[in-house]
């Protein structure tokens, strides 16, 4: 075995020994302080701002309930909705409403309320309440409706006069806008108390920002740059990584106008060494990708080919006469993505093609970063489209059969793909880095946070 | 509306009265008998042949029925001794369907199945490749089972533990009552559920929810007492509320918001504690008291230490610390390495009496030990149960024969509840 395999190695298994819950039962209270890099611009779950500038689901989620969760195995549990029903069509659906649920601001949480939010966060449903209940129905068969309305941006918030309160685990106690949120734990909620008492978010660091900020013991928990993670291990940091989630990918601005240009495309594709991107750029702190979602979580992700085919990149090259330079943009503030597309040019030149990199706005192609959407794979498969504007997954009726759901997220995923719309490259791991206090960290495999179960070792009972 | 589709309907009620009991002895055999049925049953293999067959045929539905070479990869985690099972079976199910198998030269299909897997389930992938067409693809899921692995270790003391139920929802504590047939009763957050056992299964009986004003704190923590008394079954505590079990018919349970203290000791040593209803812990309020000592620090749990004239009590407590209180002192021990879940176990082994504790450790298992109390001195006498993730409940039954333990599973994300047993060993 390399070296560099075996420090992988040795890193993931402290990873894993961090990521094991405490074996004494969690203390009640404390101050949970977390330094981030993103730097919301606002509160509201339904606010769907650029990357970055959007509140992360785990920190939505503290503030407002979504009617249904998903689990680490990606299956829809109940929240604010303790059942369910469909109608024969998988168009109409009826979610009951939790009773005694209260806003934040007291009032409580109504079916009236919770149509309300959802016709704002989604105005092509047509949502009605009914009794202590509220039926959805969709334009088109949504047989993944829980899963969808588990998404953040589908929490439930009442909204008047210009704010927005939610009916989680915490209540917004300090809001500066892209610098600063404290949440205080709610003793009523429904769900039981968050064993600590307050949680403290400071918002919009550099990564640089963040370590310094917990070798100083101001931050508990802080983000570590994928590259980074396998350094921050041998410095003896608690660092926990999730499973290979963040999608990275190449996205072109417009759909293949002709067959040679789709031939380039292919020949863009199969020039790309993703393997030493992955080990030598980002110190494994990530996986190839021939797809929009992992393995682990699909099963199939390994029938899409990622290895650099430089031969047949040329052929491909060499089917068409010439060969446009095009723009390859990144996110000038993102270091590992400038780092990332300079080394994709350099492939593609290997194959006979001219990338011109930029961080303009406009180009013929963009790297994007993207967190895996959900753990319902048809759902983040819904969701990569509606973000990438491709077309939606095609309903199957097949997919109400548990022996076929990989069938059809398979043929989805791949009709998705041969649009060459995209070229999946990576997907990284995210990791955090937390103080000897933080105890029951809990993560899915997606990288969600369940901050609401986290205790601090100093708390008082 | 056609279906529910998150809540299952609660089975019909299959039997409410309760059975004559049989003589102690015998019954007590007949249910020890049943566990080593249960524990047996529950690590029976998971059933591969539906897939097999269903992959099977979408194998030549994709290819039609010709020659073929068959190559079997896994990328799951199933054993190679499963792996060779299936791959024989699926091709037996493909001879079945008319293909014969001959030389790679030879075949007109060549197909590659990949055993894998995803969140959930197995994903079993065939690629078929005839000629220079590029390969088509047929795959199958099947859901993943869990097998439960619970092998004591041979010691002067041996710590075994019996599978008794598992569930994907928390369970908080579990009795079994000694009748014929057996039944139990599971708690958790919902209500106390009955099962009878019949044909070496539980079936469900009934359930009855637990009416609460309140929410539940976070990490729930709830008991079970073992009543029998003449129309009183058992009693069910819970943060704030208790809940009374009659014996019915019908079965039923009355509850009430209640800051009554919890019984935590057993039928032979009686201890009260006054439980935290917003929190997880005991305040430290002790009913009626030990000795002259009737508040103690607030602990997580407490087991109970027989001395000739005494009884004394441990209490793990929030401090980490483990109390020992004899009746006068309060004797504080730092560095047991114990978790925060202690019972106290009768065995007839060594002096009669074990306190057995959780690990403290943090790593992806636990491990339940016994201890005996020499001294002041706890001193472990068994090796460590390993159990397959944490120990969220640990109480000792009512006779205090056995303990049981429920374990929140790391690989399955469920609970498992278990009793444990003490023998002696050489």
């Amino acid at each position: 075995m390399r070296p560099s395999a075996l420090l992988l190695l040795a890193a993931v298994s402290l990873c894993l020994a961090v990521a094991a819950p405490a074996r004494t039962r969690p203390h009640y209270g404390g101050n949970l302080r977390l330094a981030i890099g993103e730097a919301p611009i606002s509160v509201d779950p339904a606010d769907v701002s650029p990357a970055g500038k959007s509140m992360p689901p785990s920190l939505s989620r503290l503030i407002f309930d979504t009617l249904v969760t998903l689990d680490a195995r990606g299956q829809a549990q109940p929240a604010l909705s303790p059942s369910w029903q469909v109608d024969p069509g998988n168009q109409r659906w009826l979610f009951s409403i939790r009773r005694g649920v209260a806003f934040h601001d007291g009032t409580g949480v109504s079916s009236d309320a919770v149509a309300a939010s959802l016709r704002a966060a989604n105005p092509n449903w047509k949502v009605f309440a009914t009794g202590e209940a509220v039926i959805v129905e969709c334009d088109a068969p949504t047989p993944d409706l829980p899963a969808v309305l588990a998404l953040a941006r589908y929490g439930i918030a009442k909204r008047t006069g210009g704010k927005v309160v939610g009916s989680g685990p915490f209540a917004i106690n300090r809001w500066d806008a892209g610098k600063k949120l404290v949440l205080t734990a709610r003793d009523d909620y429904w769900g039981g108390r968050a064993f600590v008492d307050s949680i403290e978010i400071e918002m919009g660091k550099s990564f640089r920002e963040q370590t310094i900020a917990l070798d100083l013991a101001k931050a508990d928990i802080v983000q570590i740059a994928p590259d980074q993670t396998r350094h921050a291990v041998l410095e003896g940091r608690r660092v926990l990584s999730s499973a290979p989630t963040e999608w990275m990918a190449l996205v072109f601005s417009r759909d293949v106008p002709s067959a040679q240009d789709g031939k380039l495309r292919e020949a863009l594709g199969l020039s790309i060494d993703r393997d030493a991107m992955n080990n030598v750029l980002l110190q494994g702190g990530g996986e190839p990708a021939g797809t929009f979602l992992p393995n682990w979580m699909t099963g199939y992700a390994f029938l899409f080919p990622t290895a650099v085919d430089l031969q047949r990149a040329r052929q491909a090259r060499n089917a068409v006469q010439q060969a446009p330079v095009w723009t390859l943009a990144c996110d000038g503030s993102d270091p590992l993505a400038r780092v990332i597309t300079e080394r994709i040019a350099l492939n593609a030149r290997d194959a006979g093609l001219t990338l011109q990199t930029t961080t303009s706005a406009v180009a013929d192609i963009r790297l994007v970063r993207m967190p895996l959407p959900s753990l319902d794979a048809w759902v983040a498969l819904g969701e990569f489209a509606g973000s990438l504007g491709l077309p939606q997954p095609k309903f199957d009726v097949d997919r109400l059969q548990q022996s076929a759901n990989a069938s059809t997220e398979y043929a989805a995923e791949s009709a998705l793909l041969q649009s060459q719309r995209v070229i999946p490259l990576l997907h990284l791991r995210t990791a955090v880095a937390l103080s000897a206090n933080v105890m029951g960290w809990q993560e899915d495999p997606d990288g969600s946070w369940h901050l609401q179960n986290v205790w601090l070792e100093t708390g008082k009972p | 509306m056609r279906y529910a589709v998150y809540n299952s309907p609660i089975n019909p009620l299959i039997n409410l009265r309760i059975p004559g009991m049989l003589t102690p002895l015998f019954s007590r055999f007949f249910i020890s008998v049943l566990f080593v049925l249960l524990f047996v049953v529950s690590g029976n293999a998971q059933n591969w042949a539906g897939a097999e067959g269903l992959l099977a045929g979408k194998i030549v539905a994709a290819s039609g029925p010709k020659t073929m070479v068959l190559e079997v990869l896994n990328h799951s985690s199933l054993s190679a001794a499963v792996t060779d099972d299936i791959r024989r079976n699926l091709l037996t199910q493909l001879a079945v369907l008319g293909v014969r198998f001959v030389a790679p030269e030879q075949a007109a299909a060549n197909v590659r199945v990949s055993l894998s897997e995803d969140m959930q389930s197995y994903v079993w992938v065939a690629e078929i490749r005839q000629g220079s067409n590029a390969p088509s693809v047929v795959m199958v899921s099947l859901p993943r089972s869990a097998v439960l692995t619970v092998e004591p270790a041979a010691s002067a003391m041996v710590l075994r533990g019996v599978s008794l139920w598992s569930q994907p929802e928390r369970i908080l504590d579990v009795t079994v009552i000694d009748d014929n047939p057996a039944r139990m009763l599971v708690l958790d957050a919902n209500g106390v559920t009955s099962y009878r056992m019949q044909d070496n299964r539980w079936l469900l009986e009934q359930s009855v929810p637990v009416a609460h004003s309140r929410p539940w704190p976070r990490d729930l923590r709830g008991r079970l007492v073992l009543r029998r008394d003449k129309d009183h079954l058992f009693d069910a505590y819970l943060p704030g509320v208790y809940c009374r079990g009659l014996t019915g018919p019908p079965p039923a349970m009355t509850c009430f918001e209640s800051s009554d203290p919890w019984p935590i000791g057993t039928d032979l040593f009686s201890l009260n504690a006054s439980f935290t209803s917003s929190r997880n812990f005991f305040s430290g309020v002790l009913s009626p008291g030990v000795g002259n000592q009737t508040t103690a620090p607030p602990f997580y749990s407490a087991a109970a230490v027989p001395r000739e004239h005494s009884t004394w009590w441990l209490l793990a407590a929030v401090d980490e610390k483990v109390h020992l209180l004899d009746g006068v002192t309060d004797q504080v021990a730092e560095k047991l390495g114990w978790g925060s879940d202690i019972a106290s176990l009768r065995s007839g082994c060594g002096s009669g009496w074990q306190v057995l504790a959780t690990g403290a450790g943090a790593g992806r298992s636990d491990a339940v030990q016994a201890f005996e109390v020499a001294g002041r001195e706890p001193i472990a006498v068994s090796t460590p149960f390993e159990v397959s993730g944490a120990v969220t409940a640990l109480w000792t039954e009512s006779g205090a024969n056995g303990v049981v333990a429920v374990v929140h599973n790391s690989e399955t994300g469920g609970y498992e509840a278990f009793r444990l047993t003490l023998t002696c060993g050489r």
